[in-house]
């Protein structure tokens, strides 16, 4: 069960790394974010292999949800990004620097996005990893949906996302956003995704807030908002094909929530499984498979992965208390 | 209004700290005479016990103790501008630099290195700018001043600059500098930031031509028609005058950050290396290189490892090695092929699977690989230890030396604060016995080969008293603290000696801390 934690919390860390590292001067250090990387896949190796069954926490902890309205404000994102220096830690500032990369990071992508692909692809390739572990979080995160709507706090899925934390939700909102609106430039839209992803989930007694409509608002804002070189919201479609690819999700009170949730979780895996994929071959447990049984979630026939067990709901209320504690 | 400080070091400048080959240290650093000679000297070799943390030394070994000869400060005017500089400027002055000085970012030292014949060291900083440090020369009046080294030369290697095609900002941080051998009056050396390396040259001048017949004494053209007689213009003696002026720009050849410059021992190439690639170039051209290596998989989602360093060997000029960033080093023949893919030899030690850990890659990442002087071993730093490799045994290293095993329980809070990214250098002395590298809380470690002693002392102000020698110092693993030992958790992880140079003949050795400069030397008895 440490392990868990500790990969947990190793997993948001080096999230906030990758997601910090766009930030940072001189452009994306390819070193370290492959080394980031390769933390991230070590994690998220021991967090999957073992069968502990308080392992199905909502999400890593530690992680505050940026404000999502700064997504829409990418135009302040270049001399912030620029002038920003790297936060010293990236578990410490999260919180702190979250508000102000996230919007430089968004106005950022496009540039990253635009740039040669050698720069880009470094970008890419890294990030996936951590998106990877991102789908992950989505898909048990769904599991804890319907247990948090079993213990009253919203009906389904819906309910189950609104049991975010307010910061949470606000993190589900750039989910949404850069989601729509990056394909070529895997990284600006995976990192952002994954500080939301990343989300804590600590207070079951947040307020449901009607997590469909901010995900689809933020969606549009982020996308609209974006720098002209952000490819249009219309590219959203262009993540489909993909995400049928996969196995389609199965949960069955597929509301809009769900399906944007799905989505997001769908088009994660799309561009990070399809970018690193070559660290996630070479993990033993076969990373592509776990990244689909990741994404399909409650449905998923991953080894190991047996979702909405009674063991691992009355299991939460502890483990959610140690991320709020962490 | 940020990095504002970086500009004005040539115009706006306290009195005391004039740029000029005058001493440039600070007055409470400068010597201030001999030792008395019936001092008792802590020695500072301590005997091996395969302890990670050198044990605390018996006091008489009296085999060499280290005393600091000067601490330089890296001239910036950092009191002044720092006050007045915005809150932008301010974030840009990352907490570490809290301590003492208001030291700005553009001050940190990023690179040492001592010349060919060790008079001249030349420092690089995260500004940009290359600080060039001449020995004072021996006198008989001052015999004690021997060993100080001034300021030589400063000026501006590398600017920031923005790739616009990329939106990225390249940084103007010095990242390697590499002498050339001194094959005239005027000194070379090779600076490289991220992205562009540039031969400067270092010459004085301290003869100045007068008595010129088209040009008056201030310069201006005179009319010819007033011109009666011609004279011979003679070279009169000025203030001397060290100029440098950047004579090769090699640029546009790296997509990625350039880690490391080797200089051949031909004289006549070098390389430069960047995570992928590894560019040959000939000093006289500019505009094309050759790729000798170049380890980017057609996808980049494959990619595994990266390049971290690499070194040409100092004899053979058709040998080179580059580290990895998973822990192995490649010797390559520039002989057997244009690209050298095919690695010559591969060193690689097999992974001991206990101390196997989440940041297992990591630490085994390998931060600078140097060759011996006698070119018969490679020195590779990783994050916790030092190997010395036989380039005839490939498949382990013939010494491992611990240099702060007592991190390896805390890598997690490193990995968190990134300091396991951290790329400590290693130097060997000049006769390849003694071996040195840098830890955290401004400690650094020598290990001497054939003693299999070792010793960690610290670089800071606190014990930078002129002359002093240097105490060794041990951090304490657990349990009892003794008196004199740090403990684990009170060491300073933002202080950390990342670069460090040795004199290529003589024991002294040049130690970067941050924003400050030690030199220190070999007190023989």
């Amino acid at each position: 069960m440490e392990f868990k934690l500790e990969a947990h919390r190793i997993v948001s860390i080096s999230l906030g790394k990758i997601y910090n590292s766009r930030v940072q001067r001189g452009g994306i250090k390819l070193h370290k974010n492959l080394l980031v990387s390769l933390v991230l896949r070590s994690a998220r190796q021991v967090y999957l292999s073992d069968p502990c069954p308080g392992l199905y926490l909502a999400g890593p902890a530690g992680i505050p949800a940026p404000p999502p309205q700064q997504l829409g404000e990418p135009a302040a994102g270049p001399p912030a990004g620029w002038g920003e220096p790297p936060p010293p830690a990236a578990g410490a500032s999260w919180a702190d620097t979250e508000p102000q990369p996230e919007g430089s990071a968004v106005s950022e992508a496009p540039r990253v996005g635009d740039a040669v692909p050698e720069a880009t692809v470094t970008g890419v390739g890294v990030v996936p990893q951590g998106g990877a572990a991102d789908a992950a979080k989505a898909a048990w995160s769904r599991v804890e949906g319907p247990r948090q709507a079993a213990a009253g706090e919203a009906e389904g899925p819906a309910g189950g996302w609104g049991v975010f934390p307010l910061g949470s939700r606000a993190s589900r909102r750039p989910c949404g956003c850069p989601l729509g609106g990056e394909d070529s430039s895997g990284t600006p839209a995976a990192t952002p995704r994954a500080a939301c992803c990343c989300a804590p989930r600590p207070a079951e007694d947040e307020p449901p807030a009607p997590p469909a409509v901010c995900p689809r608002k933020r969606g549009a804002a982020g996308v609209g908002g974006g720098p002209t070189s952000f490819p249009a919201p219309g590219s959203t479609p262009l993540k489909k094909p993909r995400r049928n690819l996969e196995q389609p999700p199965s949960g069955g009170e597929d509301d809009d929530t769900e399906e944007m949730d799905t989505g997001n979780v769908a088009n994660l895996i799309s561009i990070f499984g399809s970018s690193f994929s070559g660290l996630l071959r070479k993990s033993p447990g076969g990373g592509r498979e776990e990244e689909e049984g990741e994404k399909s979630g409650p449905e998923a026939a991953e080894p190991g992965q047996i979702c909405c067990d009674k063991p691992v709901l009355r299991d939460m209320n502890p483990w959610s208390t140690a991320i709020v504690a962490f | 209004m940020k990095c504002f400080s970086r500009y004005l070091p040539y115009i706006f400048r306290p009195a005391n700290t004039i740029l000029s080959s005058s001493c440039h240290t600070e007055a409470n650093v400068l010597p201030s005479g001999l030792l008395p000679s019936g001092q008792n000297k802590l020695g500072p070799w301590c005997s091996p016990t395969g302890s990670p943390a050198p044990l605390s030394c018996e006091t008489g070994c009296g085999e060499g103790s280290w005393i600091l000869v000067c601490r330089l400060l890296v001239p910036t005017q950092v009191s002044l501008l720092s006050m007045e500089e915005d809150i932008d400027t301010r974030k840009i002055n990352n907490s570490f630099l809290r301590d003492h000085s208001y030291a700005t970012e553009a001050d940190i030292i990023s690179t040492v290195e001592f010349n060919h014949t060790g008079e001249l060291l030349a420092t690089g900083d995260k500004g940009g700018r290359v600080v060039i440090f001449q020995r004072e020369q021996e006198s008989k009046n001052q015999i004690h001043r021997r060993g100080e080294y001034n300021v030589y030369s400063t000026f501006q290697s590398h600017e920031p600059e923005f790739d616009y095609l990329k939106s990225l900002e390249i940084e103007e941080k010095i990242n390697k500098i590499r002498w050339l051998p001194q094959q005239n009056a005027a000194y070379f050396l090779l600076s490289t930031n991220d992205k562009t390396v540039k031969l400067w040259k270092v010459s004085e001048r301290d003869k100045r031509p007068e008595g010129y017949n088209l040009k008056d004494e201030e310069g201006r053209l005179r009319d010819p028609a007033t011109i009666t007689t011609l004279r011979v213009p003679v070279l009169r003696p000025m203030d001397l005058m060290v100029e440098a002026t950047p004579r090769r720009v090699f640029a546009n050849a790296h997509t990625y950050h350039i880690n490391s410059i080797s200089v051949n021992s031909d004289y006549e190439t070098y390389m430069s290396a960047d995570d992928l690639r590894i560019n040959l170039w000939n000093f006289e051209i500019t505009n094309q290189s050759f790729n000798i290596v170049d380890i980017k998989p057609a996808n980049m989602e494959e990619l595994t490892e990266v390049i971290t360093a690499a070194e040409f060997h100092p004899h053979h000029c058709n040998t080179f090695v580059y580290s990895s960033s998973k822990g192995t080093i490649r010797l390559c023949d520039m002989r057997a092929s244009a690209l050298c893919d095919r690695h010559t030899k591969f060193f690689e030690e097999p992974e001991d699977p206990s101390n196997r850990s989440f940041f297992s890659e990591i630490i085994s990442s390998i931060s600078d690989v140097k060759f011996s002087h006698s070119g018969r071993y490679i020195m590779t730093r990783d994050y916790l230890t030092v190997k010395v490799w036989d380039l005839n045994m490939e498949n382990r290293p013939i010494e491992t030396y611990q240099v702060h095993d007592y991190l390896r329980s805390k890598l997690c809070s490193l990995y968190e604060n990134d300091c396991i990214f951290d790329k400590f250098e290693c130097v060997w002395n000049g006769s390849d016995s003694v071996i040195m590298t840098g830890s955290y809380n401004n400690f650094f470690r020598m290990f001497d080969r054939n003693t299999k002693r070792d010793v960690t002392l610290e670089a800071s102000r606190e014990n930078s008293k002129p002359r002093a020698i240097l105490k060794p110092r041990k951090v304490c693993v657990g349990g009892k603290r003794r008196k004199d030992e740090i403990s684990v958790d009170s060491l300073d992880f933002s202080k950390k000696i990342l670069h460090t140079a040795w004199h290529p003949s003589e024991n002294i050795i040049a130690v970067a801390a941050t924003n400050n400069l030690y030199i220190f030397q070999d007190k023989v008895n």
